[in-house]
């Protein structure tokens, strides 16, 4: 007869000792820790998120922001480089005249879709102005609507009012 | 009249801890295989902020599967599909029924036996209602009108088949020691001891049987690791086209049957409601003697059967968590080309034991 | 004839061609900022050098003109010349500052293109660059002039000296403060200044118009025929219709001249080069009717229901007298030609005529523009819409109309309250118990008319117009029609087929091989012949028509 048929009897009371001596394990730290012992170990590699957190990698791409001129306006000029190099196309800019002629462009509109975003991190690359980052250690951003995941110029400038960034989070930040 | 009562009162008595043992396995199986995994488990379901280590998870639960749409395929057949969850239920049950939890106790001039009705082929009746039980699934397979569900169906037949012959094969060692088919009687009997102190519990008297029993009564939960008639990854199951409570129905069946399994384990080979040296008037071993009152004897022998019962829905659990799937021609071998030999070998040796 | 050969390639010109254009018939490109064909030689930008046998230095190739037995080696296999180039380039680049994020040009920038192509090297410049006073400055009413940007070519200021002749640019100064201006405060106003945005191969002169409309990057470009008069001038549309937010969602980012020998050359003028928002403004989208004062928008099925009813009552009670078509030159030969067929051949209706009384302010600019501003005024003729020879009958219809004895006025995209005045047509809307406005765009006339038909625009038709000089030219759909909108002829075929004609056509191309069968005057013409640069009909054929 074929031998596939066999059921690895051995194997399974391997398993099975495997597992039980995982559970009585984790049972005594789990105990010991009711008693504010052994607090030291844990007896699970899980993170209690968000209560507890993991630190980002300081290359991690989070929520994007506008970095802003001395005055508060944004750096952008709106060249439109991250609206092309985008490959979701959730970026949509929509240009104007800036009232001081040597920086002659703006964004007068500025929206992000978080909901068709990637986070690819390109318009980041691509921008000549440093004016877009992904530093902001925001990753919480779901909304009840699409029309809530679209994130204006005043919300990537985190203005007042806007969420701040969590900066504790990325460790230095180069 | 004061023996309806105190049946009505043994009934709820029994419901009342096989609801509360269901919804505490229903916790369980979330925190056991957590811990056996190194993870915490569902842990967040609060009231007012207590979150009493996730012990809320099974109300959130229901209050989920109860406010859920109740699903009916237009084409299925709107009685028998209704039905099924509860033939299923039903069926697994009304098993406990001749389950001895306790000897006798004696209130206010009352014998109380603890076991709601002491039928003299007990063990031939829950294996009745087990295989009646299958109904359910089959039922709810075909009245579903959906191939994947109605494959589920047909898996639950066959395996019931396959692993309640070499189930009843096995008991049936235990049949020719105990000469009896009453429930209450075994336990009665494995109140004794080899050479005066070792008990005489069934899983010394037959130690294969047990192992053949466990192993197909885990068959019979439909339970990882004989989860085919479910098989989420393959086909769904029988109950692929249920929603809400009527599903939940079935999610419960499984644990009351694990439940009953448990019980039944612990009935025939573990001693039942016996605790080792302790009799009706006190603690005897050799010539050590400590009077208890009878009361608390039947109490402590009561917790002994739910302790028994317990570990076992552990150990159950522990398999649950740690096997994967048979695949269906693994489980077909595993009944009628391993299990099902051993069983009659068991017998046969048991028999010529006893003969001799 | 001398015969030259240029990278190993022979070829035999002209005498007075130069080199570029000798090497561009090859396909081997000399590049070149300051040359451009339709002007006079400047050698400003020094791009061009080429390394000429028998000759010791490089000879810029805008100005050395090909003599026999000439071999050239051009950029691409002489090293001299690339390095040549490259200083240039360099030299070129020295005080540019480089914004190309916020230029329009950049993505349609010869800086861009040929740095890309013969660059590529670190700068080596230690100074600071110089800064000119003004950054971006309106020059005019349509041009935006950046100094900084300039690499001071001159082909602007060549473009007002010869080909305008109003002389608004020079350059001022000398050396590294040199820098491009009007003249004595000027404004750059003459009606051709849009194409010195065109011919600036850098981002100093922009269009006013276009500025931080759109990146050129995701403009697509279709071929058509400006309509803004006669002439018929060869245009490209600039339209973007993928990215939707931009500009407000408008189609039509801008036009752009199409070079065409006989027609327009390398130009357009700004009447026509500004005139596409009406591609995208104020459209007709929906077929409506007017009930009380207000409009109602209605399904094109009725519309064409209750048109084939009116006229088929008209017709059976009052006959074909009682009809009055009014076609417009806007529209092209296949639509024309189906109106003719339509209302004058299949239903016998005389009063069809497309002539309006001519606009005395409109007149002729001895250059593009033409005092006709429409652009199929003898397509029409030559159809045989002007069924009264010189007389124009578009008045006795509307008398007729007024004095009621018109049950149906169907008026095609023509404003008749910019011609005759409010109160007239308002007096004879009142009159006719049908009129018909099928047109583009919502006006005056549309507002007084009982039934609103929604029609394609020339950016969305595929079709001819004939010029003021014989020249039947092809003009393509740029993308689909506006909202519910439909080219002319399908309305027209829908209407015949409603009256139980059987109009049947797969597209334009088949109406057009239907009229050029039927009509001597396009006699022979096929698309295919009409090509990118049009087909001119023969002018004694075109003469003996207007005579007749």
């Amino acid at each position: 007869m074929r031998r596939n048929h066999q059921i690895p009897l051995g194997a399974i009371v391997k398993g099975l000792a495997l597992t039980a001596g995982h559970f009585f394990r984790n049972m005594r730290i789990h105990v010991a820790h009711l008693f504010g012992r052994r607090l030291q170990e844990k007896g699970m590699v899980t993170f209690q998120y968000p209560e507890e957190r993991r630190p980002f990698s300081p290359r991690l791409r989070t929520r994007h922001r506008l970095t802003m001129r001395a005055d508060g306006s944004p750096r952008c000029v709106a060249c439109m480089m991250c609206e092309t190099i985008c490959p979701a196309n959730c970026i949509y800019i929509t240009a104007g005249e800036h009232p001081d002629p040597h920086i002659e462009k703006q964004p007068l509109k500025f929206d992000i879709d978080l909901g068709v975003c990637v986070f690819c991190g390109f318009c980041v690359e691509v921008c000549p102005e440093d004016a877009i980052r992904m530093d902001t250690g925001i990753l919480e951003f779901a909304a009840y609507s699409r029309q809530e995941m679209i994130l204006t110029m005043d919300k990537l400038l985190m203005k007042e009012g806007a969420q701040e960034p969590d900066r504790a989070l990325m460790k230095e930040n180069a | 009249m004061t023996e309806i009562v105190i049946t009505m009162g043994k009934i709820a008595f029994v419901l009342f801890c096989v609801f509360n043992l269901l919804y505490v396995l229903l916790w369980l199986e979330r925190k056991q295989s957590a811990v056996m995994q190194d993870r915490i488990g569902a842990n967040r379901a609060d009231i007012f902020g207590l979150r009493a280590w996730g012990l809320f998870h099974p109300i959130a639960d229901a209050i989920k599967m109860i406010c859920k749409e109740d699903f009916m395929p237009a084409a299925a057949d709107k009685f028998v599909y209704t039905a099924a969850p509860f033939l299923a239920v039903f069926f697994s049950l009304v098993g406990f029924a001749v389950i001895p939890f306790g000897d006798t106790l004696t209130l206010g001039g009352h014998t109380i036996h603890l076991q709601i009705a002491d039928l003299n082929v007990g063990l031939l009746y829950v294996f009745a209602m087990l295989s009646l039980g299958v109904y359910g699934f089959i039922l709810a397979g075909w009245a579903s009108n959906n191939n994947f569900a109605f494959l589920g169906g047909m898996r639950a037949g066959s395996q019931m088949i396959s692993y309640e012959i070499t189930m009843g094969a096995t008991v049936m060692g235990l049949v020719i020691l105990f000469q009896t088919l009453s429930l209450n009687q075994m336990v009665q009997a494995q109140g004794e001891y080899f050479f005066g102190f070792i008990p005489k519990w069934g899983v010394l008297l037959q130690p294969l049987g047990f192992l053949l029993f466990l192993i197909a009564g885990i068959a019979e939960t439909k339970r990882i690791p004989f989860d085919l008639p479910e098989g989420e990854s393959e086909i769904i199951g029988y109950f692929v086209e249920y929603s809400g409570m009527k599903f939940g129905m079935f999610m419960m069946t499984d644990f009351i049957e694990t439940i009953l399994l448990s019980a039944m384990l612990t009935t025939l080979f573990f001693g039942g409601w016996q605790i080792p040296y302790l009799h009706a008037d006190g603690f005897h071993l050799g010539g050590l003697r400590l009077a208890i009152n009878p009361v608390l004897v039947s109490f402590l022998q009561v917790a002994a059967f739910g302790l028994k019962v317990f570990c076992f829905c552990w150990l159950l659990l522990l398999i649950r968590w740690t096997l994967p799937r048979f695949r269906y021609d693994q489980l077909m071998a595993l009944g009628w080309k391993f299990m099902l030999p051993l069983s009659l070998l068991n017998l046969a040796i048991t028999g010529l034991v006893v003969l001799l | 004839m001398p015969k030259i050969t240029i990278d190993d390639k022979e070829i035999s010109v002209e005498g007075g061609t130069n080199i570029i254009a000798a090497a561009q018939r090859l396909g081997i490109e000399v590049p070149h900022y300051c040359y451009h064909p339709g002007l006079s030689v400047a050698g400003a930008c020094r791009m061009c050098l080429v390394e000429i046998e028998k000759m010791p230095k490089l000879q810029t190739g805008c100005s050395t003109l090909a003599t026999e037995g000439m071999v050239i080696k051009t950029i691409a296999h002489s090293a001299k010349a690339k390095a040549a180039v490259q200083g240039v380039l360099e030299l070129t680049l020295i005080n540019h500052p480089l914004d190309c994020p916020v230029c329009d040009q950049a993505g349609e920038c010869g800086l861009q293109d040929y740095y890309m192509k013969y660059g590529l090297y670190n700068s080596r410049m230690r100074d600071a660059k110089v800064k000119k006073e003004k950054k971006a400055s309106a020059l005019g009413p349509h041009v935006m002039l950046d100094q900084e940007r300039c690499i001071l070519c001159s082909r602007c200021v060549r473009f007002t000296h010869e080909i305008t002749k109003t002389n608004e640019i020079g350059i001022f100064n000398r050396g590294d403060h040199s820098y491009i201006d009007v003249v004595n405060g000027r404004s750059l106003e003459n009606n051709y200044s849009g194409n010195v945005v065109d011919i600036c191969p850098v981002g100093a002169l922009t269009d006013r118009d276009f500025r931080f409309q759109c990146r050129v990057w995701y403009l697509q470009e279709s071929d058509s025929i400006c309509p803004g008069c006669s002439t018929g001038c060869n245009i490209k549309i600039h339209f973007n219709v993928r990215r939707r937010h931009i500009a407000g969602g408008r189609r039509v980012q801008r036009l752009k001249p199409r070079f065409n020998e006989a027609v327009n050359q390398w130009w357009m003028c700004d009447e026509g080069r500004y005139a596409y928002p009406s591609i995208d403004e104020n459209r007709i989208t929906t077929p409506s009717a007017r009930l009380a004062a207000a409009h109602q928008r209605m399904d094109w099925r009725d519309a064409i229901d209750q048109m084939a009813l009116a006229l088929r009552e008209a017709l059976a009670a009052y006959g074909p007298e009682s009809v009055g078509v009014i076609a417009s030159p806007q529209l092209t030969n296949e639509d024309l030609y189906l109106i003719k067929k339509l209302f004058v051949d299949v239903l016998g209706i005389a009063a069809v005529d497309y002539r309006m009384p001519p606009n005395r302010s409109a007149k002729n600019d001895d250059f593009l523009l033409r005092a006709d501003r429409n652009p199929n005024t003898l397509g029409a003729h030559l159809i045989g819409l002007s069924p009264f020879g010189k007389e124009i009958s578009t008045p006795r219809i509307l008398e007729a109309a007024a004095g009621g004895r018109l049950q149906v006025l169907y008026v095609f995209s023509t404003d008749l309250v910019a011609v005759y005045g409010e109160a007239p047509i308002a007096n004879m809307a009142a009159h006719v118990p049908l009129m018909i406005y099928q047109g583009t765009n919502h006006n005056r006339t549309s507002t007084l008319a009982h039934l609103v038909l929604p029609a394609a625009i020339y950016a969305e038709k595929n079709g001819t117009f004939t010029n003021y000089a014989g020249r039947v030219q092809h003009l393509k759909p740029a993308f689909a029609p506006l909202a519910e909108a439909m080219p002319d002829w399908k309305i027209l075929c829908k209407l015949a087929q409603a009256l139980g004609h059987d109009f049947r056509y797969a597209d334009e191309e088949a109406i057009f091989e239907e009229l050029a069968n039927s009509q001597p005057a396009f006699a022979g013409i096929t698309y295919a012949g009409i090509g990118s640069h049009g087909w001119p009909i023969e002018k004694e054929r075109v003469l003996s028509f207007v005579t007749a």
